[in-house]
């Protein structure tokens, strides 16, 4: 499986081929916790900040929130304790960049929250990792550990007045946990149902105290924005998207992987079959889910011959969204009605319960997918699907709830051949 | 003389007390203390100790409830509640091996059905269940982060990528 | 709430409205009905169930009214057509799994899914696939459940954890397959039945009244409790002469109690119409001998008869008369007329032992009412176990700690539950709740304080700067376990501890539903107490008459006080330990068979309206009191008015001057009865007693550190809780039956005989 930069020099992906590239040593040799000894010696929490918002960044994990502006929220007097929490909760469909962040280069994100750390004044910092994502966790710990010796965590960090913590956390399997409330009602000890905002975390989150969620990527990139400066780097990508982007490419490309490209790359048809190597087997392109499941399903006529830039604003305009770069494609063997049973049984599966629409709404739409695969799909299903979508779009308690219908809702009207052929089998 | 506000154990608790609490090893009590020590409420702590429980007792058993409730100075309700909203913490028995096969769309669409037919087939179980020794469950898991080297599965916590029915066979045979 | 006023533009109409108010009360308040299930006043928010969905300009989505507040120039939309189709969207969701139930279901016909669904929802059901399966159980002997037709809205989640502490019921699992349960699925708690009154559809059910009536066949009638000194309003549900329920729902009462009611309140009812009750007057003839039924008419004569032989040979005070803490206000009033004016005995007596006559002779201040309770900054709890005693005062005080940020400090020898909400727990040694009072005006009495109730400097320190630094209110409540003096001083507190922030309330905790009212009444003035009355059993006491029983407590080690009796005449509803000795039984009515009032701790009196004719041939006790009377040739000239008994104590009583039962009528507005306050006096005398006795006093220096079971007083079996089968299960330790489906009463057999230890508190 392919990990590499594409049209840019690697920077989250600049260490990951080297040998022993986890260990302290090794990020060391090649430039590693540079910016947190520029950040503690040289620059102030807020100037940290100023730097962030300069270079466009935008959260990694699939809100593409601007980060600089998320910090900013946290109220610098307020006498609580601040919190920086990484989300490590990758469970998007299609989604496993943090994975090989955290596997390949652990302190990329230690060095990425110390700064965030630092920038809010935290003092204890937790890493929400998924629970299958255990040996991560080991890997982790052992990083922290190394850190930790070298006095780069804990009192008083590269002898400054700085100190500063950082933990592991397991999560237990639930994909809504991701979300930045649900998240902190798990990481207190609660099932992890979301929280209503406002209040908004960076006001009160952890233990009702200022904190901020950031995903791994977007800790990851903050270590290369200190070192080469905001503006730099916000003009690898585009004004509003500024910086990197990490794409985890899956399904029917000659070459699956993570791949690092430049936000704004132009474009994705080139990516698909010059980058990825293109389809396998000589099969067209039927599909493409280019920011994971949650997003709008892209036809191939979508994307061939229509230039779609890879950024926030590139992807909206081609008719899906960024996300968090969970790249899926599918070729022509692909019956788009089964795809979509698919996602919509993960919703379902997913769904914390809390809300009537998601709940009942995702129970609804699975029943109804199965029983249109097994042959009892009648015509009006299919308006039956976007109404319920309809209902629950919008009126669920979180993004699950929009998160769920938009894969129906593109699907149907995209892919209508794809459903027809199993609706009017029915009412035999 | 009283000290400081009486700390009277244990909580009320208004459901039946499991006879049994579990016991640990002082090195897992060990562990357990690594993981309290890192939150400023011990009840941050109960996903890392379901784990450590599961892990020591095979599942969170009656007894091991007890012994959360206990040690994090909750309600059995509270840590029931916590436990079965997550899907890897199992409160019913499970078998030694538990083999997760990941059946979202990256891997569905990369062959995921022969793998799981391969594996139903091999230990005779469908998904959903455990083989009657106790030794394998075979589940059917949502999308576990490993897309770009799909079919693949998890063997506890241990990953299985690129899967082909030979890889299948040789894993399996491995498990002792 | 701040009073400024704000615009808010609702379905283009203007209001002003209190800044910071709510958006969903404010629409209902100005006649724009939205639909809610989740929402439910004072309980954490949860904007789960999405049915309150509305449009405020310049907010992207669809808002949850009752979680917004309102600001300055919000233009609200709450009727539109994109609002109605959301609204009928989220109906189909909740119809989807929800099982077609309403014929079998108990909850039909006061159900709030099926209400919302007939105003809200959509005229067709699109869900056509197979609904979710969960088997109907029982949860405990008192819940029945059916999980299929649960909204998942979690009232009854949050009524367990807020109003009562106990987190018994939970929901578990994820997603579509949630289920509200419970670890292990057997619900050991209070049995308070919260969770059922307060379920909007028929999910959680009374299981002791279980397909037994439909609610539109039912009359309803409110009333007031019969068992603790709350007097939680409540609605009685009788058909054909036989009280079926009763129940605290909104639709039907609006009390000082909510829907709240405790086990006792709620299933507590059995024994009204209980096969066990007398029927007819009896008579035993001859000491030792049987009890012949007799008419009306022959009884009474009989009575008339034996008492005035007692009055010739041995004078009248040799005539004891004992009246209930249970029995309304008329007729504790009609029996101590009786007592005083006809027989002109002094020797007359509630049987309760606890009395409250210190504290009001010395009363500084008004007594808080409950929802004084809710609101206040600090209380201070000495002795008493409201949770089990008092439950809805214990529910105002979880719920001012939790929602209202009040501080909770709880003096008591044992740990009760309650101390789960407590800033500070203050444990005593056994027998020292008085010095929390000395300790309480200065630090003079410390090392005495430090010595014998075994507490620190430090406890008593944190517990005077708590009361010094509070703004608002302090409530002070206290149990039996302190001395008249400490009472007495208890009463002055108004005056010795309050300042410009500060007001001081007093919250006593009498044990009875009408304790208050009995000694409004004026029984404190009787010349002996209970006890003394029944040690001179046989000597300067020949002849009793006794309405109510008399505690099982009291008669410990007097077993033969009431056998040394000339005469004994009785009205009860029961054959108890105190008729066994009676040479005369007559039959009265229960609380739901008759007219009259209660007069609850807040010193609030209530209406207790008859639901039921009497049964059999039992009759209202100040009835028969008054018919004693005119046999013995005195007309009290109420001509079977109860109204008219009130008249004459709101004449005669000064704290009720005034009232009427037009001006009771209505529940949702109580009133509080006028105690005519005691001026300021010296504290010196009985601080001086008190602390001589405390230095007298040698308490054991180990504490209690056991945490009394739940439900150690509320399951207890006295005479009308026993006539409860659920309340054998209970007592008995609510064992866990081999299977859920069916209701345990068919599983398990209690011995008849279990009771639970006796102890200081009875009936």
């Amino acid at each position: 499986m392919f990990i590499g930069a594409i049209g840019c020099e690697p920077l989250q992906l600049a260490r990951v081929h080297l040998e022993n590239s986890r260990s302290m040593e090794v990020y060391r040799r090649n430039g590693g916790y540079e910016a947190l000894k520029k950040v503690l010696t040289s620059m102030s929490p807020d100037e940290v900040i100023n730097e962030v918002k300069k270079s466009a960044l935008r959260g990694r994990g699939g809100a593409g929130f601007p980060t600089g502006m998320k910090w900013s929220f946290v109220p610098k007097d307020s006498p609580k304790p601040k919190y920086v929490v990484c989300n490590a909760d990758e469970s998007e469909p299609g989604t496993f960049k943090d994975r090989y962040l955290m596997e390949r280069d652990p302190h990329m994100l230690i060095e990425g929250m110390l700064i965030a750390a630092f920038a809010l004044g935290a003092k204890t910092n937790y890493i929400y990792t998924r629970g299958e994502y255990k040996y991560l966790i080991d890997i982790m710990d052992v990083a922290l550990d190394e850190a930790r010796a070298a006095g780069l965590l804990g009192e008083r960090i590269l002898d400054t007045e700085f100190s500063c913590e950082i933990h592991t956390h397991t999560g237990a399997g639930a994909y809504i946990c991701g979300e930045e409330t649900a998240l902190l009602s798990s990481l207190e000890g609660y099932r992890g149902h979301p929280r209503m905002k406002p209040p908004f975390p960076a006001v009160s989150g952890l233990y009702a105290c200022p904190t901020v969620v950031n995903n791994v990527e977007t800790l990851t990139a903050v270590p290369d924005i200190i070192k080469m400066g905001g503006e730099a780097y916000q003009k690898l990508g585009t004004e509003k998207s500024g910086g990197t982007k990490l794409w985890s490419v899956s399904g029917h490309v000659n070459r699956p992987g993570v791949y690092e490209l430049p936000m704004g790359y132009d474009d994705m048809e080139k990516f698909i079959m010059e980058d990825c190597q293109g389809m396998r087997d000589g099969k067209a392109l039927k599909a493409v889910i280019p920011g994971g499941s949650s997003v709008y399903i892209m036809r191939a006529d979508q994307i061939i011959g229509k230039d779609v830039r890879m950024d926030y604003e590139g992807l909206v305009a081609g008719g899906s969204m960024v996300g968090s770069g969970g790249f899926i494609v599918m070729d022509e063997t692909v019956d788009v009605f089964e795809s979509t049973k698919n996602l919509t049984e993960f919703y379902k599966h997913e769904s914390c319960g809390w809300c009537t629409p998601c709940r009942e709404g995702t129970d609804w739409l699975v029943k109804v997918f199965r029983r249109i695969a097994k042959g009892g799909g009648v015509p009006e299903d299919a308006q039956l699907m976007l109404d319920l979508c309809d209902n629950i779009e919008g009126k669920s308690f979180c993004p699950l709830g929009d998160a769920a219908a938009w894969p129906i809702q593109s699907a149907i009207k995209r892919f209508p051949e794809d459903f027809k052929k199993h609706l009017e089998n029915g009412l035999q | 003389m009283s000290e400081q506000l009486t700390q009277i154990k244990p909580l009320y608790q208004p459901v039946d007390i499991p006879a049994e609490i579990a016991t640990f090893p002082p090195e897992i009590e060990a562990e357990i203390d690594r993981h309290l020590a890192k939150y400023p409420s011990s009840r941050s702590a109960i996903l890392p100790l379901m784990f450590i429980v599961q892990r020591e007792r095979g599942y969170l058993d009656p007894p091991g409830v007890a012994y959360l409730a206990q040690r994090l100075g909750l309600r059995y309700t509270d840590i029931w509640e916590v436990a079965t909203f997550y899907s890897m913490i199992h409160t019913e028995p499970i078998g030694r091996y538990h083999i997760q096969i990941c059946k979202t769309l990256s891997c569905k669409i990369m062959g995921e059905q022969k793998i799981t037919d391969h594996v139903c087939s091999r230990l005779g179980i469908k998904p959903g269940e455990s083989t009657a020794d106790g030794k394998f469950s075979v589940s059917l898991v949502e999308c576990l982060g490993s897309c770009g080297t799909a079919p693949m599965l998890q063997v506890n916590f241990d990953y299985h990528e690129n899967l082909t029915p030979e890889k299948v066979d040789k894993i399996l045979d491995s498990l002792t | 709430m701040s009073t400024e006023l704000i615009k808010v533009t609702i379905n283009g109409k203007d209001f002003q409205v209190p800044k910071g108010a709510r958006l969903i009360d404010v629409c209902r308040e100005n006649s724009f009905d939205i639909p809610s299930f989740c929402y439910y006043a004072d309980l954490a928010l949860q904007a789960s169930c999405r049915m309150c969905l509305v449009r405020i300009e310049k907010m992207p989505k669809l808002q949850t009214s009752c979680t917004i507040t309102c600001t300055d120039g919000m233009v609200v939309t709450t009727q539109s057509e994109e609002i109605e189709k959301a609204q009928r969207a989220m109906m189909e969701f909740l119809l989807a799994n929800h099982p077609l139930d309403c014929p079998v279901c108990d909850r039909g016909g006061e159900c709030e899914l099926q209400e919302t669904t007939f105003d809200w929802g959509g005229l067709e059901e699109r869900f056509t696939e197979s609904k979710n399966y969960h088997p109907e159980k029982y949860l405990s002997p008192m819940v029945a459940n059916d999980p299929q037709r649960c909204i998942l809205c979690k009232r009854c989640t949050r009524v367990c954890d807020e109003w009562m502490g106990e987190q018994a019921i939970e929901a578990g699992g994820r997603g579509a397959g949630t289920v509200i349960g419970t670890y292990l699925g057997w619900l050991n708690c209070s049995q308070c039945g919260n969770c059922i009154e307060v379920c909007p559809t028929g999910t959680l059910l009374d299981a002791t009244y279980r397909h037994q009536a439909r609610p539109w066949e039912l009359s309803q009638t409110i009333s007031t409790c019969t068992y603790c000194s709350d007097g939680c309003q409540m609605s009685l549900g009788s058909r054909g002469g036989e009280l079926m329920r009763v129940v605290a729902r909104d639709r039907y009462v609006n009390g000082l109690n909510g829907e709240f009611l405790c086990i006792k309140g709620r299933f507590g009812h059995p024994f009204v119409n209980h096969e066990q009750r007398i029927r007819t007057p009896l008579i035993r003839y001859k000491k030792g001998g049987k009890l012949v039924p007799a008419t009306w008419d022959e009884a009474i004569a009989h009575v008339a008869r034996k008492l005035d032989d007692a009055a010739d040979k041995h004078g009248r005070d040799s005539i004891g008369i004992i009246g209930s803490p249970r029995l309304t206000n008329e007729a504790l009033y009609v029996l101590r007329k009786f007592a005083t004016e006809l027989v002109g005995t002094a020797n007359y007596a509630t049987s309760d032992a606890f009395s409250l006559k210190w504290f009001f002779a010395n009363l500084g201040g008004k007594l808080s009412t409950h929802r004084d309770i809710r609101y206040t900054k600090t209380i201070l709890l000495i002795g008493g176990e409201p949770e089990e005693l008092q439950p809805l005062t214990a529910k105002q005080i979880r719920q001012a700690v939790r929602n209202g940020g009040a501080k909770l400090i709880i003096a008591n020898r044992v740990p009760i539950r309650l101390v789960e909400q407590a800033s500070q727990f203050i444990h005593l040694r056994r027998g020292t709740e008085d010095s929390i009072v000395l300790g309480l005006l200065g630090t003079e009495n410390d090392q005495l304080i430090l010595e014998k109730a075994g507490v620190t400097q430090k406890e008593l320190d944190s517990l005077r700067t708590t009361i010094r630094e509070t703004q608002g209110d302090l409530l002070v409540m206290f149990g039996s376990e302190l001395s008249p003096d400490a009472q007495a001083v208890i009463g002055q507190l108004p005056y010795l501890l309050a300042s410009d922030n500060r007001r001081v309330l007093l919250h006593p905790l009498p044990l009875f539903n009408n304790s208050i009212g009995a000694h409004d009444i004026g029984w404190d003035d009787g010349a002996m107490n209970i006890k003394q009355m029944l040690d001179s059993a046989g000597g300067a006491i020949r002849a009793m008459y006794v309405a109510g029983s008399i505690l099982p407590a009291q008669l410990e080690t007097r077993e033969d006080a009431l056998s040394r009796l000339d005469f004994l005449v009785v009205q009860e509803l029961f054959e108890t330990s105190t008729t066994a000795h009676a040479d005369v039984i007559l039959p009265a009515a229960s609380f739901a068979e008759v007219d009259g009032t209660f007069t609850n701790n807040d010193g609030i009196v209530q209406r207790v309206r008859q639901s039921i004719p009497p049964v059999h041939q039992s009759k209202p006790d100040w009835i028969i009191t008054s018919q004693l009377a005119a046999e013995l040739g005195v007309e009290f000239g109420f001509n079977f008015s109860a109204a008219a008994v009130f008249r004459e104590i709101a004449d005669r009583r000064p704290a009720y001057s005034g009232l009427r039962y037009p001006l009771l009528k209505d529940e949702t507005h109580p009133i509080q009865a006028n105690y005519p306050l005691a001026e300021r006096k010296d504290a010196a005398e009985w601080m001086a007693r008190i602390k001589t006795s405390l230095e007298d006093a040698e308490p054991p220096s180990e504490k209690i550190t056991t945490t009394p079971e739940v439900g150690h007083e509320l399951f207890r079996i006295g005479t009308l809780t026993d006539k409860v089968p659920q309340f054998h299960l209970l007592a008995a330790g609510n064992p866990r039956p081999e299977t859920f489906r069916i209701s345990p009463l068919y599983q398990i057999t209690v011995d008849a005989d279990l009771r639970r230890e006796s102890a200081a508190v009875g009936d």
